[in-house]
């Protein structure tokens, strides 16, 4: 399968994120860069945490290194530049910083393994994809690190790979139950009320908690929906029909709407990332009569599959790969590995 | 030892070895204990061990019964193995460290405001000594906590903090950096725990706001990248050194 000639067509940054540390992340990354390097595809590659490295340092197992050819652009920190086997052209220092040092963006002039990293915040993130970009990279590829997957926001990536498999859970059903989760939150349906749309919009968009009543909008005094638990139930009134969260959605800010307010309205928030909710707390929630909104959704461009963890037990990979296509709905599915 | 730090005499910088008097006799010496009684069958175990370990001439110099079926040991033995310093690289990062007093000056010539910190042991994690030594007035080892700061505002939440918890006393007070404590690593709790901390952070819209540090006995730098911090402290970190890093850094992202 040509995945990354197909991803290229359409998108220009995507980003590869986990559903637990060890999903098989820098093996989907290394593909892509091997079908890269075939067909002439000018890639840049950075990561919102590390990678490249050759043990885990979390769980001390092997991982596997990457590869970058010529004229690849990636970043990575000070502290790990002599860390890389391939000679790197350093581009430009950048204004970024990390645990690990000043991040800098560096041309491949050498071909061989790299470590990189590369800025921790999403915001940063999108500022080093676009330079990459601009400096002629045909597409970035961002990998995750771990199971953070805030890099998914639409306003960062242009759509996401979404790696899972055995390290997520011993059970194959689980590893279904929890991947498609993410993906169904990933695909929530937009909120397709435009007035309320422009309202929003019209407070930056990030801005300020939002309570849309059957006529008119209210901006109830607080800073964040965390922890506001009878602030928000007491701003919800009997007309109330949304709630838009410029921030996260989690399961205390739902804990905190009584049962009768929490049928009455919905929840809108700016993207699926915004989303703390595990797949158990969320059936259950739909249940009480939760509904939640995104302004915008995250394209899913394909799902792959581990069949190995790191405790060394592995599912078997034909019953894994079709057990994740049954449920997919029309995503793609693949195990890299066996995809070449 | 010569002025740069470097033994002398005929170091072989591609194969070092312990130093006990004299250059690669590659002596050591190992403290344990073995859940076994006290006598000559656990000496020898004891050799046995070392033996395994790769150590040649192994002698043990001290015993002692410990009781209820358990002996300490002290043995010496000749290391068999050697390293390759030249080939070493790791992974570093370098804050250079202000005094406590270098630190008010600092807030006071570069930030001319009240630095509001604010710390919590996360999760279910009830360890409070690590980040008390961080942030309590008192301090640890004699270095005094943030709170004895002038120019610091340091909000200590305790232990078993809700990552929601402490986003929303960050975001209430306006806190300029975020300290998190992980003790407990059983299971790796600590890694989910803290990236479910950072993405919560990001959503809220504040990542580019604060400077966020962790710590913890099994924290490192390299750990805190790959989670999405801006710094980690390990073991035998210091307020001074925590206090440096959020001051430098602010600065050096123009928050102030
Ligand atoms: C004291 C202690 C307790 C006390 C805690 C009292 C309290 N108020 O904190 C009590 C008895 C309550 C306790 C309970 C438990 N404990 Co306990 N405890 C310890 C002990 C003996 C000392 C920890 C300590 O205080 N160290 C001193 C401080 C100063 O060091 P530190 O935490 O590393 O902090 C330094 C740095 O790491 C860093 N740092 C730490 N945090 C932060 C944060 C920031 C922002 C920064 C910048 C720096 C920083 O700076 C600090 C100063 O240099 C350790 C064993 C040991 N010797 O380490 C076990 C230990 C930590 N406990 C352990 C365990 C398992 C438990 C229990 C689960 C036991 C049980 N089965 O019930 C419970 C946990 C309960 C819970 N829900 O968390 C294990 C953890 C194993 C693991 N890797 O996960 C340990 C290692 C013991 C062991 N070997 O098994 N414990």
């Amino acid at each position: 399968m040509k995945l990354l000639r197909e991803l290229s067509k359409k998108y220009r940054v995507v980003s590869v994120v986990g559903m637990a540390k060890n999903a098989g992340k820098t093996t989907v990354l290394n593909y892509l860069i091997e079908e890269a390097a075939d067909e002439g595809i000018a890639l840049g590659i950075t990561s919102t945490g590390r990678d490249g490295e050759r043990k885990d340092i979390v769980t001390g197992t092997d991982k596997p290194g990457i590869y970058l050819w010529e004229d690849t652009m990636v970043t990575t920190p000070s502290g790990l530049y002599d860390m890389s086997e391939a000679g790197l052209e350093i581009l430009r220092v950048t204004e970024y910083s990390g645990a690990l040092g000043e991040i800098l963006l560096c041309r491949v002039a050498e071909a061989g393994y790299v470590q990189t990293a590369g800025p921790v915040a999403t915001a940063d993130q999108r500022g080093i994809c676009r330079e990459m970009l601009d400096r002629g990279a045909d597409m970035v590829l961002v990998d995750g690190a771990v199971d953070r997957r805030a890099i998914a926001a639409p306003e960062a990536s242009d759509a996401v790979i979404l790696a899972t498999g055995a390290a997520l859970s011993r059970s194959v059903a689980k590893v279904v139950e929890e991947t498609m989760h993410v993906a169904g939150l990933y695909r929530l349906p937009e909120f397709s009320d435009q007035a309320a749309r422009r309202i929003i919009a019209e407070n930056g968009n990030s801005g300020r908690l939002t309570v849309f009543e059957k006529k008119g909008a209210r901006f109830p005094d607080v800073t964040t929906g965390l922890a506001a638990g009878g602030v928000l139930n007491e701003a919800i009134g009997n007309e109330t029909k949304y709630v838009y969260l410029p921030g996260a959605l989690t399961e205390g800010v739902v804990a905190g709407v009584s049962p009768s307010k929490l049928k009455q309205i919905a929840f809108i928030v700016k993207n699926p990332t915004k989303i703390f909710i595990d797949s158990a707390s969320w059936r259950l929630l739909r249940k009480k009569g939760l509904r939640v909104r995104v302004l915008k959704n995250v394209e899913i461009a394909a799902l792959t599959v581990n069949p190995r963890a790191p405790e060394g037990y592995s599912f078997d990979r034909a019953a894994l790969l079709s057990a994740m296509r049954e449920a997919a709905g029309g995503i793609p599915v693949l195990d890299v590995r066996y995809a070449g | 030892m010569g002025a740069n730090g470097i033994a002398v005499a005929k170091v072989d910088l591609k194969n070092i070895k312990p130093y006990g008097d004299t250059m690669n006799d590659g002596m050591m010496e190992l403290t344990f204990t073995l859940p076994v009684p006290y006598g000559p069958e656990a000496d020898e175990a004891a050799k046995i061990l070392g033996r395994k370990m790769g150590l040649d001439e192994v002698s043990v110099v001290f015993s002692k019964d410990l009781g209820q079926g358990f002996t300490f040991f002290a043995m010496y033995g000749k290391c068999r193995h050697t390293v390759d310093f030249t080939a070493i690289k790791v992974a570093k990062a370098d804050v250079e460290v202000m005094s406590r007093e270098e630190c008010q000056k600092y807030i006071e010539n570069n930030i001319r405001r009240d630095v509001v910190v604010v710390g919590a042991t996360t999760g279910t994690d009830a360890h409070t000594v690590g980040i008390d030594a961080i942030m309590n007035m008192k301090g640890f080892h004699g270095h005094y906590g943030l709170e004895r700061y002038k120019g610091i505002e340091a909000i200590n939440m305790g232990s078993q903090v809700s990552n929601e918890a402490l986003v929303a006393k960050a975001i209430e007070t306006g806190a300029d950096a975020i300290l998190v404590s992980q003790i407990v690593t059983q299971k790796d709790v600590h890694i989910s725990n803290m990236t479910n901390l950072v993405e919560i952070i990001e959503a809220e819209g504040i990542r580019s706001r604060v400077v966020l540090c962790c710590g913890g006995p099994r924290i490192s730098y390299e750990l805190a990248q790959e989670l999405g911090y801006d710094a980690g402290f390990g073991p035998h970190s210091y307020a001074e050194e925590v206090a440096s890093f959020v001051l430098t850094e602010m600065v050096r992202r123009k928050l102030v």
